[in-house]
């Protein structure tokens, strides 16, 4: 199968950098201030060119690269940038699978000819993300995954490069044996052999690759000559839904947060309907314009607003969110069909509490806006009276 | 979009203080109802990591018995009632 593979390396500091200019050709990277004791999310290359790693920690790369700008990441930013890029790419092909940040893989096949070659195809990828996104991104055309991305990876943004049929090999041949999705043993006992190049690795015969790294070095064999059998796995366009809440004053309790998500959480459950949920996103804006965002799966589909409640708040309590909250998202995907209930026998509340909701919904109905109310703790032991209790939409 | 809505938000008051700073009469309503007594004063510092909050609060008793929470705010200057 021909694949494409869109990539837009640095994804998170690519983003920065469009968002602040300023930041070009500096020295970025992006985690926390270095006094936090946090891994490094992304970096630029020249701040790479110094040492710096994604996943290392904050102060060794501090240490590394003093003149470094460190910015604090925007989780919920990125994944709005890339999922603008992925919707770009489904205007191309059906079938695209999201990798990670900054790459996706599409399905090419029989798309050439719908333009001037797979190079035309890419340069046009290339166009319209810049016009979407403002983001450069590099192409690379190939049979399966892995020589796609390599393919990419090497190009320079901006660029497309294309690997004929039957070329994998040859293409792949002087490329760095660090390109291989091996472990980091697996890469160093490859560099103690003296195999530094993917044709080094091309050249064995797989039984002593296999003696010494198992099916890891099948698999790198198979990949050093070109053959990726990895399917492309493309993301399912779903229903979503989501609802946000700003807050009065930036949240800082855990309290306050509960009792917003409660607030969305009924409404959401307004607009399912009776539908099961089994994905939940939080998605928080913080002060000082940082975000957070947390995705949970549930076990099993949940129709039960407050069983979702119950999982938020736990994930809320041990969440140390790095600064005071000023608005909140909830988005609810992996929408299933609506499923049968066995409802209690003696439920004369459950009655008073529909005929409560009943008379809400009229009210709200015939005027147009919500005009019953409940009263909710927020910060109850706040010395400001005003910072207790907030009132919010009564939801049936 | 929707929002929480707080309870018990303070509503400016017009405040006659002596010149201790300590109120001797009130305007509600239009009337003027002069302070009986001064039942409780107390002081909030508070949440200095957003907009900082510095309030001095009095318990008065008014003229015809009638209770109303004040405060000063510290550091905008004006008077506010609230339900406490």
């Amino acid at each position: 199968m021909r694949i494409a593979c869109v990539l837009i390396p640095h994804f998170p500091v690519a983003v920065e950098r469009r968002r602040d200019p300023s930041l070009n050709g500096r020295s970025t990277v992006i985690g926390e201030t270095p006094d936090q004791r946090k891994a490094v999310l992304d970096c630029s290359p020249e701040a790479e060119a110094q040492g710096v790693r994604a996943g290392m920690p904050l102060r060794p790369a501090l240490a590394l690269c003093r003149d470094a700008v460190f910015l604090p990441p925007h989780p919920s930013r990125y994944s709005d940038v890339f999922d603008s890029m992925l919707a770009v790419l489904e205007g191309f092909s059906p079938e695209v699978e999201p990798s990670s940040l900054g790459r996706a893989y599409l399905n090419s096949d029989g798309l050439a000819r719908h333009y001037e070659g797979e190079l035309d195809l890419g340069e046009r990828i290339i166009r319209s993300l810049k016009e979407a996104s403002g983001l450069v991104a590099g192409v690379g055309v190939a049979e399966g995954k892995f020589v796609a991305w390599t393919a990419a990876i090497t190009s320079e943004p901006g660029q497309v490069c294309t690997v004929p049929v039957g070329k994998e090999r040859e293409f792949l041949q002087p490329l760095d044996v660090s390109l291989l999705p091996a472990s980091p043993d697996t890469l160093r006992r490859l560099d103690l052999y003296g195999l530094h190049t993917i044709g080094d690795l091309a050249t064995l015969s797989p039984g002593p690759l296999q003696a010494q790294f198992g099916v890891e070095g099948m698999r790198l064999w198979d990949l050093a000559r070109g053959i990726d059998s990895e399917p492309l796995r493309p993301r399912r366009c779903e229903e979503t839904m989501s609802e946000t809440l700003r807050f009065p004053a930036a949240a800082v309790s855990v309290e306050a947060l509960v009792v917003a998500c409660r607030r969305l959480l009924m409404r959401l459950h307004w607009r399912l309907r009776g539908r099961a949920v089994r994905r939940l996103r939080l998605r928080a804006a913080l002060w000082g314009e940082r975000s957070w965002e947390k995705t949970l799966t549930f076990h099993e589909a949940v129709t039960d607003w407050e069983r979702m409640l119950f999982i938020v708040k736990s994930v809320l309590t041990n969440a140390a969110l790095p600064a005071p909250v000023e608005e909140l998202t909830i988005e609810l995907s992996g929408i299933t069909e609506e499923r049968g209930r066995q409802s209690t026998l003696f439920a004369e509340k459950a009655g008073l509490r529909r005929q409560l909701g009943e008379t809400a919904r009229q009210l709200r109905v015939r005027w147009g806006r919500p005009l019953v109310s409940r009263v909710v703790e927020v910060e109850p032991w706040s010395r400001l009276p005003e910072r207790r209790h907030a009132l919010i939409d009564y939801e049936p | 979009m929707t929002g929480l809505n707080p309870l018990k938000e303070p509503r400016p008051v017009a405040v006659t203080a002596d010149d201790a700073g300590e109120p001797v009469a009130v305007v509600l309503g239009g009337r003027r109802l002069a302070v009986e007594r001064i039942e409780d004063v107390w002081r909030i510092d508070d949440e200095w990591w957003r907009e900082e909050v510095s309030r001095l609060y009095y318990r008065l008793l008014l003229e015809a018995g009638r209770p109303l929470v004040v405060f000063h705010d510290l550091i905008r200057g004006h008077w506010c009632e609230q339900s406490y």
